[in-house]
């Protein structure tokens, strides 16, 4: 099956598009404030607008969302700025190292690992996810309720500072799937006489409403003086002591990156922190870890490219992605009408190992581009910001107009982006928001099947033992996470 | 404060949801569950979120200070009047007229700030109008020169 698959990515054109995805991707991550999210989401709609074929702009966005992962470190590196998210903990020794002179080094041991942890990852879904998905077939339209339930759960549970923010972003995603006709009876609902909400809000509106106009507002509250990025001098490659040094880290963290990556909700930032943390406890007493440690660079990017790659997981095996960018690109695959869920491998093999094949191929493209080539990536972080942003404007909105060719979508994307914009800054998660968007429309059309088919009954939802699992982790996530801290607190203050 | 004046705000809006949304009856029903039930949950649970948002007293918001707030502010209703424009003017135009205030926010001198909206307009547009083929309006003047 991965035979095939490497078939359909290896033709010219679908090559063609992962080499230019992964540059784009590298360029959008190194760039401070833009991430594999802004990547993604930006891209959607061009790659639809241009009319491309379902498994062409899959691989397209793969591919930028695995550039992504490898751009972050290079601005973390040079500029003490993460380009993204996931890049947070390699600022911690990349910087240091930089200057010291040893930029070239931290920079290709950070590009070997995040290599290391994507492959590491890519096979880890060759090897569980059509397990899981053969799994996932069995169940039916309650479990697959209660399994939606989880995910918004898990998300809620671990981002954001409280629980009521991240519920309320996730509810407002939820409610905004209800607008426009409802398929099962006809009635319209929310969409208040206005012609263009009939189909619902736009996907790609709201996306480019939250991760780009809201982006750049905030791009403009946090502008401050950028700081002149270190040069490139001495040698680029790390040398076989620093290989050494540092191969064990690339493994266990490639491997804890991978399943942290598969948990709903736990994303590249939980991974880095954790294996970050996790190394510099292992290193003993002689490390140089938070001043310039090898080790420092290689766990963070091995890690977070390792769950960036598993995340993907269960949002190809069970159609309900645990993440933000995630959940962008689950709702690519419903503008292009493919139903995600454990019938995706099933019913589209080529979609499915076509995009596997290329994680593999795009992988080994970001090594090529990030060793040699990373000069050329080092000449993006001096784009300036005045150029960057109007221009990011203007792609976002070429982007929305080019789907439906109205001004009405790209006024009321702007909108959200206003309010998105407020959101933010009042510190409610967004990835919920968007989660609870895209699956809203699934977890509604599940709950009703499953209640047509118990005639109303609501305890088909407990019905099943997978359902009650399913409930069971699903309370323990939302509220595991802040039990233990408030327990964490309670012992601090003790002590 | 920010965060109950949101919460009250949310809690109106689930309010009036609600009493939208109990209309939403279909004239014939196949299924034990309409199309009601659905929205009509989420907006109950999202109530009761919003008076646990009033209810909480500690706010984590840091406001912008006012000036920058006031360019926020500003940057929203330009790029709102950039989507308002975006085919009325045309692409180009639109464009050029939306980077030149924009990259002045951004610290670009008024000679980059006026070249570099020339430059996205233009150079955006025939690179996605003419190379990629994602159709740009090319605005009601501009038709009889590039039509």
């Amino acid at each position: 099956m991965l035979m095939q698959g490497f078939a359909v990515a290896g033709t010219p054109e679908n090559l063609m598009i992962a080499l230019i995805g992964c540059f784009i991707g590298t360029v959008v991550g190194l760039l401070p404030g833009l991430g594999p999210i802004n990547g993604v989401a930006i891209l959607l709609p061009i790659a639809f607008a241009m009319k491309l074929p379902p498994e062409s702009a899959l691989i397209l966005l793969c591919a930028v969302y695995a550039g992504c992962e490898y751009g972050g470190r290079i601005s973390a590196i040079l500029i003490n700025v993460p380009g993204d998210a996931g890049a947070v903990m390699t600022t911690m020794d990349g910087y240091p190292m930089a200057k010291k002179g040893l930029a070239g080094p931290a920079l290709s041991m950070s590009a070997l690992a995040s290599f290391t942890g994507a492959l590491v990852a890519t096979i880890g879904i060759v090897a569980f996810a059509p397990l899981l998905a053969e799994w996932a077939i069995a169940f039916g339209p309650a479990e697959y309720f209660v399994l939606m339930v989880l995910a918004l759960c898990c998300l809620g549970g671990l981002v954001g500072d409280s629980l009521p923010k991240a519920m309320t972003a996730c509810l407002i995603g939820l409610l905004l799937s209800t607008v426009g006709i409802d398929a099962n009876s006809g009635v319209y609902r929310y969409t208040f006489d206005a012609l263009h909400l009939q189909d619902g809000i736009p996907f790609i509106v709201i996306v480019i409403g939250l991760f780009a106009v809201s982006e750049l507002m905030l791009m403009l509250q946090n502008e401050h003086a950028a700081s002149e990025p270190i040069t490139l001098t001495g040698r680029l490659m790390f040398n076989t002591k620093e290989f050494l040094m540092a191969k064990w880290t690339l493994l266990r963290c490639s491997l804890s990156g991978f399943f942290i990556g598969v948990l709903p909700g736990a994303g590249a930032t939980i991974a880095s922190a954790m294996c970050y943390a996790a190394e510099r406890r292992m290193a003993g007493k002689d490390h140089q870890f938070g001043q310039g440690d090898i080790r420092g660079v290689a766990a963070p990017e091995a890690a977070n490219n390792a769950s960036a790659n598993g995340s993907l997981v269960p949002m190809l095996t069970l159609g309900v992605p645990g993440s933000g960018t995630t959940a962008v690109m689950i709702g690519a695959l419903t503008l292009y009408n493919i139903t995600p869920g454990p019938t995706l491998f099933q019913d589209q093999p080529v979609i499915v190992w076509g995009l596997i094949a290329s994680l593999f191929i795009a992988n080994v493209m970001l090594l090529v581009m990030n060793i040699p080539l990373i000069r050329v990536f080092v000449a993006f972080l001096s784009i300036p910001n005045w150029l960057l942003v109007p221009g990011v404007a203007a792609v976002s909105l070429v982007g929305v107009y080019a789907v439906h060719g109205t001004t009405f979508d790209l006024i009321l994307g702007t909108f959200i982006g206003g309010a998105g914009y407020l959101l933010r800054v009042m510190n409610f998660p967004i990835a919920p928001f968007i989660l609870g968007f895209v699956l809203g429309d699934m977890m509604e059309q599940n709950l009703r099947r499953a209640l047509s088919i118990s005639d109303g009954d609501v305890g088909v939802l407990f019905a099943s033992p997978i359902a009650i699992g399913l409930w069971v982790v699903a309370v323990g996530m939302l509220l595991g996470p802040r039990l233990m801290r408030m327990l964490d607190q309670r012992k601090a203050v003790a002590a | 404060m920010s965060e109950r004046i949101l919460g009250g705000v949310l809690l109106l809006v689930s309010i009036a949801g609600i009493f939208i949304g109990w209309n939403y009856v279909p004239p014939v029903s196949y299924e034990p569950v309409g199309p009601r039930a659905f929205p009509l949950l989420v907006l109950f649970l999202l109530g009761i979120c919003a008076i646990t948002l009033m209810l909480d007293k500690k706010s984590t918001t840091t406001w912008a200070p006012t000036p920058v707030l006031a360019r926020i502010g500003l940057l929203f209703l330009i790029v709102l009047a950039y989507a308002l424009l975006f085919d009325k003017l045309g692409f180009i135009i639109a464009t050029a007229l939306m980077t030149i205030p924009v990259a002045r926010f951004f610290g670009g001198t008024w000679k980059q700030c006026v070249l570099g909206g020339i430059g996205l307009g233009v150079g955006m547009f025939f690179f996605f109008d003419r190379l990629l083929d994602v159709a740009l309006p090319t605005g009601l003047w501009l038709n009889g020169i590039l039509g």
